[in-house]
């Protein structure tokens, strides 16, 4: 590791301490998006178990969610014509068959785009150990030298 | 980048050469013409001859087409042949994110381009399609922007204001620019006009440090056209190119946050307002450009994330959208991961050979 027999000084320190910091709130953001990417994920894959069961049940009647934990049974009038969000807010008809292919397309899709930003908040992670752990051996560098030092000079320290 | 763009127009282009291929081979057994020379038979015939001939729909009346085909050993390609191609094309832009009137622009592009068209026989169809293609695309992605040129071109200090949402990547793209612009032989200064956020001043000035640039910074929460007012004066004593001026991410309908904004601009004067988002946010990204650039103004556009993003559809709508050029796209991590945006380079990415 560089710089790791040279005793740290305290700008050095300071430095790699807002590294430390600026790395966190980018995993943070990265950490975010990924959830954000999963939940999407995870909403597509239940459209698409949704879909099956509407064909695959003798009865279309579903638990239709209103909102306040209440549901309500509803029956679907159409389980072969799906109204789908396409992209750029366009929503066309779909068979229930076209849907669940396209949908699945969808989730491969963002699977593939999740381990890029998991690949990247890896990354990212990796950097913030090897800091940390830099700023650790400034840390006992610093009070080795205290130590060695003597107690005397050990006072002014006292007060960071 | 744009991996799944980049695919889905290469099917596309491959569709839409199919059309026009299978149209060419299916035809000689749709017209049997007596006065048709024997060497034309079975290297192509006109198409959909009975309901087509009159229609005003290709530019070319039956007559013509025959004319075409057998002395000038042409083709023209007709509307119908095109029409499922160009039908799955839409679908496979506005799946890739692409806005609506871009969409159609470019499908209207492509439809004019290449219906009516004549085509020697055996000249390849799959290098008419790109070529019509590309064009389309071009025909939307505008002219990017050089900002380099823009700099020398212009009196310096040149004034460069960075604005857009939270959370895109404003403050890491400005260090990106720095790193840029220092790389291209300019001096430059940063502004550390986000006062508001918490760790945006100490963001940018670690950025700086490394950079060896200058940053020009006040106490958080003091007033962001103070301290970009301060930059510009520095800049303008000590004879630096460019200023680069960070702010606070807002949302457009935040009333206060914009009339901070516009404050701002009446003090530092910016030569150019640059609006930042993330590819990665597609259509809506395009939608919060196009509210921008309504309520603020901008010059220019620069998408961060553009290594995570499959689709591509932000990248290719919005500069046909907001009518401003698209300047840079962030592609990574480290400070020379941003690429100036050139729409030649795009076009030959998604559509050139695979």
């Amino acid at each position: 590791m560089p710089g790791s027999t040279e005793p740290m000084d305290q700008r050095e320190l300071l430095a790699l301490e807002q590294y430390l910091k600026q790395y966190g709130q980018q995993a943070e953001i990265f950490a975010s998006q990924l959830e954000l990417m999963e939940n999407g994920r995870m909403e597509a894959l239940a459209a698409i178990e949704a879909l099956q069961g509407l064909l695959e049940a003798a009865d279309s009647t579903v638990l239709l969610q209103i909102g306040g934990g209440a549901s309500v049974r509803a029956k679907v009038l159409e389980t072969d014509k799906i109204l789908l969000n396409i992209g750029s807010d366009v929503i066309v008809e779909r068979t229930n068959k076209d849907a669940v292919e396209f949908l699945k397309d969808r989730v491969t899709e963002m699977e593939a785009s999740e381990k890029k930003v998991a690949e990247t908040l890896e990354k990212l992670r990796a950097q913030i150990n090897e800091i940390a752990k830099r700023i650790e051996q400034g840390y006992q560098q610093a009070v080795a030298a205290e130590q060695a030092a003597g107690p005397l000079s050990r006072q002014p320290q006292e007060d960071e | 980048m744009f991996a799944g763009l980049k695919e889905r127009l290469q099917a596309a282009r491959a569709r839409i050469s199919g059309s026009i291929g299978a149209a060419v081979t299916a035809q000689p057994a749709d017209i049997q013409d007596p006065e048709k020379p024997a060497g034309a038979s079975g290297t192509g015939t006109i198409p959909d001859t009975a309901e087509a001939a009159p229609s005003s729909q290709t530019s070319a009346t039956f007559a013509t087409r025959f004319k075409t085909l057998v002395i000038d050993r042409e083709l023209i390609i007709t509307e119908k042949e095109l029409a499922d191609a160009l039908s799955e094309l839409e679908i496979t832009l506005l799946e890739s994110d692409v806005a609506l009137p871009v969409t159609d622009a470019i499908i209207a592009h492509v439809k004019k381009q290449l219906v009516g068209k004549h085509r020697k026989i055996g000249q390849s169809v799959d290098a008419l399609v790109v070529g019509t293609l590309k064009d389309a695309l071009l025909n939307v992605l505008g002219k990017g922007f050089d900002l380099s040129s823009y700099i020398s071109s212009h009196e310096r200090p040149v004034r460069i204001l960075f604005t857009g949402v939270n959370g895109t990547g404003k403050t890491t793209t400005v260090a990106k620019i720095g790193a840029y612009l220092k790389k291209q032989g300019f001096s430059v200064v940063i502004g550390a006009g986000d006062t508001y956020r918490a760790g945006a001043i100490e963001q940018i000035e670690v950025h700086a440090e490394r950079l060896g640039i200058r940053i020009i910074q006040h106490q958080p929460g003091a007033d962001p056209s103070a301290v970009l007012f301060d930059a510009v004066q520095y800049a303008q004593s000590h004879k630096i190119d460019v200023v680069l001026a960070d702010t606070a991410g807002r949302f457009h309908t935040k009333a206060n946050l914009m009339s901070q904004l516009d404050k701002i601009r009446r003090v530092m004067k910016p030569d150019l307002v640059v609006y930042v988002d993330e590819a990665v946010a597609g259509n809506d990204a395009v939608v919060r450009a196009a509210e921008f650039e309504r309520t603020v103004g901008a010059d220019a556009v620069i998408l961060t994330k553009a290594d995570m993003d499959s689709r591509g559809g932000a990248a290719i709508s919005i500069a046909h959208t907001i009518g401003k050029p698209l300047m840079f796209l962030g592609t990574g991590q480290a400070y020379d991961d941003i690429i100036p945006f050139s729409p030649e380079a795009m076009v030959e990415e998604l559509l050139g050979d695979v």
